[in-house]
């Protein structure tokens, strides 16, 4: 068995998945239910796509740098639709479930139709697919050598290390600082937050656009491993992210832990299939097990966890 | 009369909000379109024609409006039921984003196990139903039961559902039913498919069996929620957990109850669409008519009658795509953008119910409305 393969595969999974997690849980502890984050990931990754596309054609070559401009590019798109679902949720007052499934409906019709009508216009074909450079990967020398966990150093993606950092950053700034106080005041006691003169609807509106930006980050990192953008992306990895946070009962730390475990399952089980030599209909089989360990985890763990207490519930003012 | 004038007063102003969020879609459509550099018109006209209602410039040899029209009628077939599954969830606030696998599930049930079969129509449409029932039943009190006993939210368990359901009936596709041509499922019976088939002023056409089906669950459903104990209770549930727990009312025994209602409407949806207005099944593909149905259920006021007139609406732009995309050139992707940009406003619907209050005019209140607190609150001083 190829424990280096496990190993690389599982952590360039489950970093992107992390970082989409880690939006839920700012947008969640704020107190708002997010379930869009299938939809800001991948209208971020198309709008990297895009613009990479756009670029590529404009200049006539693909330059290295150009994998950094489609990151900034998916963060800011992820933003953008995360912008209509806050106005949806706050400003709006609809069901925050519904609003999350509109922006999710929305944003795969809106790229399945922005693809076809984009691509057809630049490159002249009848295609929706985008097709992506292939990134440049990192083995850390040394490091990669040590025996079993050596894969962790090799074949690392640029936005590996991007997201390690952003990741400390989100976890310093959501314990750390009061901007991460009353955000997750938010979520627990909007009214006490609303008594200490913050304005409960604002902190919830950065705290979901925020959760845009994380989510357009993991977007463009899955899009880079499958070297293009399709409609056909939306394989669920935002819900998967949602598991994953509230396996990981809404705290960084251990989230970190629920996203790694969903990481490495899924590269053991394919893995498991080419070690087999089993034919590729199994492989549908088995790509069932990242979603099957989801419900088995959370049979055991919901029953304990302890969601934000103002989930889901719109700010008012004047309730008692 | 004078009850009856108020009655159809109350009735159209429960119409005023949703017709508001259509005539929104329609602008910002057209809006979407004139950039493009096409004629609104010209693609509604489209999505118009497409539906079979109406006439083509031109038809091919044996087909007529009629054609078309009924075989509308058998897209719609599965959207009235898919719509009221989820009106139905709603009702009892669940949130059954899983419709889609809940179709797919029975319909790859009684694709197998009817579908391929030699049995006479008169006994493959009912056992094909009864599947459609039962399996569709059996996914939406799982979802159920996980909610109530372990506390999962039925949104991730129905989601994780049905990303399982569409890769496991695709192994057993790809595995023992595939059609080496098509790389889909090989095609069911004639007799097992729920259509009748007829000829009329020489022109083709297929009625959907379950569109009857369809008629009588809107009816049905809308007798169980408004006139029995059963409704009332979910109902109940739906409007405030707490309070009817403390009325004494079962509320897990309830979610239980509404999610296999909702669960097996949903089936009656995958077996008229898969046995009916399809006659095979694509491997791993998740119909959208499955969140198309969301939109549906927020749009007819999450109620029975008004899902069905949504459904009616809204399958105008899912048929009418393909004639329109390839004759009008756009691409046929704009018919979910139009249901989208159609369900962000009817989601909104509560926003735009209160400018409307802010303009003088009065508006039946909604279920949860602020009005409905504001008398709850005023009756407590």
């Amino acid at each position: 068995m190829n424990i280096d393969k496990i190993m690389t595969d599982g952590l360039s999974f489950s970093l992107p998945l992390f970082i989409m997690a880690i939006g839920g849980i700012y947008s969640e502890r704020s107190g708002v239910t997010m379930l869009s984050i299938e939809g800001f990931q991948g209208f971020g990754a198309f709008t990297g796509a895009i613009t990479v596309v756009i670029l590529r054609t404009a200049m006539g070559s693909s330059p290295n740098w150009l994998i950094y401009v489609a990151t900034l590019a998916s963060v800011l798109g992820g933003m953008l639709l995360a912008l209509l679902n806050a106005l949806m949720v706050i400003k709006l007052k609809s069901k925050m479930t519904i609003a999350g499934v509109v922006v999710n409906i929305l944003a795969v019709a809106l790229t399945s139709f922005l693809s076809s009508v984009i691509t057809g216009a630049v490159t002249g074909q009848a295609t929706n697919k985008i097709q992506l450079g292939v990134s440049p990967r990192y083995t850390i020398p040394y490091l990669s050598e040590i025996p079993v966990i050596g894969g962790l150093f090799q074949n690392i993606y640029p936005f590996a290390f991007i997201i390690i950092v952003v990741a400390l950053l989100a976890w310093y700034v959501l314990y750390k600082t009061s901007y991460g106080l009353r955000l997750r005041a938010g979520g627990d006691n909007p009214h006490s937050l609303d008594a200490a003169g913050v304005d409960v609807n604002k902190i919830r509106f950065s705290a979901v656009v925020l959760a845009g930006g994380f989510a357009g980050l993991g977007g463009i990192a899955f899009t880079y491993m499958m070297a293009n953008f399709s409609p056909s992306s939306y394989v669920g990895y935002g819900y998967l992210a949602i598991a994953a946070l509230i396996f990981g009962n809404w705290n960084i730390r251990t989230t970190f832990w629920t996203s790694m475990f969903f990481g490495f399952s899924r590269s053991f089980s394919d893995q498991l299939v080419n070690e087999l030599g089993m034919s590729s209909n199994y492989s549908d089989l088995f790509s069932v097990m990242p979603y099957v360990l989801t419900l088995i985890v959370l049979i055991f763990f919901s029953k304990h966890n302890r969601p934000p207490r103002a989930l889901g519930e719109h700010f008012d003012k004047g309730k008692r | 009369m004078k009850k009856f004038i108020t009655r159809v007063r109350s009735a159209l102003s429960g119409l005023l909000v949703p017709a508001i969020s259509i005539v929104l879609t329609l602008i910002v459509a057209s809006a979407i379109l004139l950039l493009l550099g096409k004629n609104p018109v010209e693609v509604f006209l489209g999505f118009l024609r497409g539906s079979g209602m109406v006439l083509k410039p031109r038809y091919a040899g044996g087909q007529g409006i009629l054609t078309d029209f009924f075989s509308y009628f058998s897209i719609l077939t599965p959207m009235i039921f898919a719509s009221l599954g989820v009106m139905l969830g709603l009702r009892a606030g669940l949130f059954n984003i899983g419709v889609a696998g809940q179709m797919l599930f029975p319909g790859f049930l009684a694709s197998v196990l009817v579908g391929y079969s030699n049995l006479p129509s008169y006994l493959a449409w009912p056992l094909i139903i009864l599947i459609g029932l039962v399996a569709g039943g059996a996914m939406g009190s799982l979802i159920g039961f996980l909610k109530h006993r372990f506390n999962i939210h039925e949104v991730v368990t129905s989601i994780m559902l049905n990303y399982i359901v569409s890769y496991v009936t695709a192994f057993f596709i790809n595995t023992y039913f595939v059609d080496p041509v098509t790389r889909n499922s090989r095609t069911i019976k004639e007799t097992s498919r729920l259509l009748i088939s007829g000829k009329a002023d020489g022109v083709r056409f297929d009625f959907p069996v379950g569109l009857i089906v369809a008629l009588l669950a809107v009816f049905v459903i809308r007798f169980i929620l408004d006139r029995t104990t059963v409704g009332f209770r979910i109902n109940a549930v739906g409007l405030n957990k707490y309070c009817a727990r403390y009325a004494g009312i079962n509320v897990g025994g309830n979610i239980v109850l509404a999610m296999a209602m909702s669960g097996a409407l949903a089936g009656l949806a995958g077996v008229t669409y898969y046995l009916g207005f399809a006659n095979n099944m694509v491997p791993k593909d998740l119909v959208s008519l499955g969140y198309d149905s969301i939109a549906v259920a927020v749009l007819g006021n999450i109620a029975p009658v008004g899902t069905l007139f949504a459904s009616i609406l809204v399958t105008i732009f899912q048929k009418g795509s393909i004639y329109m995309s390839s004759n009008v050139g756009v691409p046929k992707d704009i018919a979910s953008v139009i249901i989208g940009i159609l369900l962000m406003f009817s989601a909104s619907g509560l926003y735009i119910e209160d400018k409307l209050q802010h303009l003088g005019r009065t508006v039946r209140p909604k279920r949860d409305s602020k009005t409905d607190k504001d008398k709850a609150e005023e009756e407590q001083l």
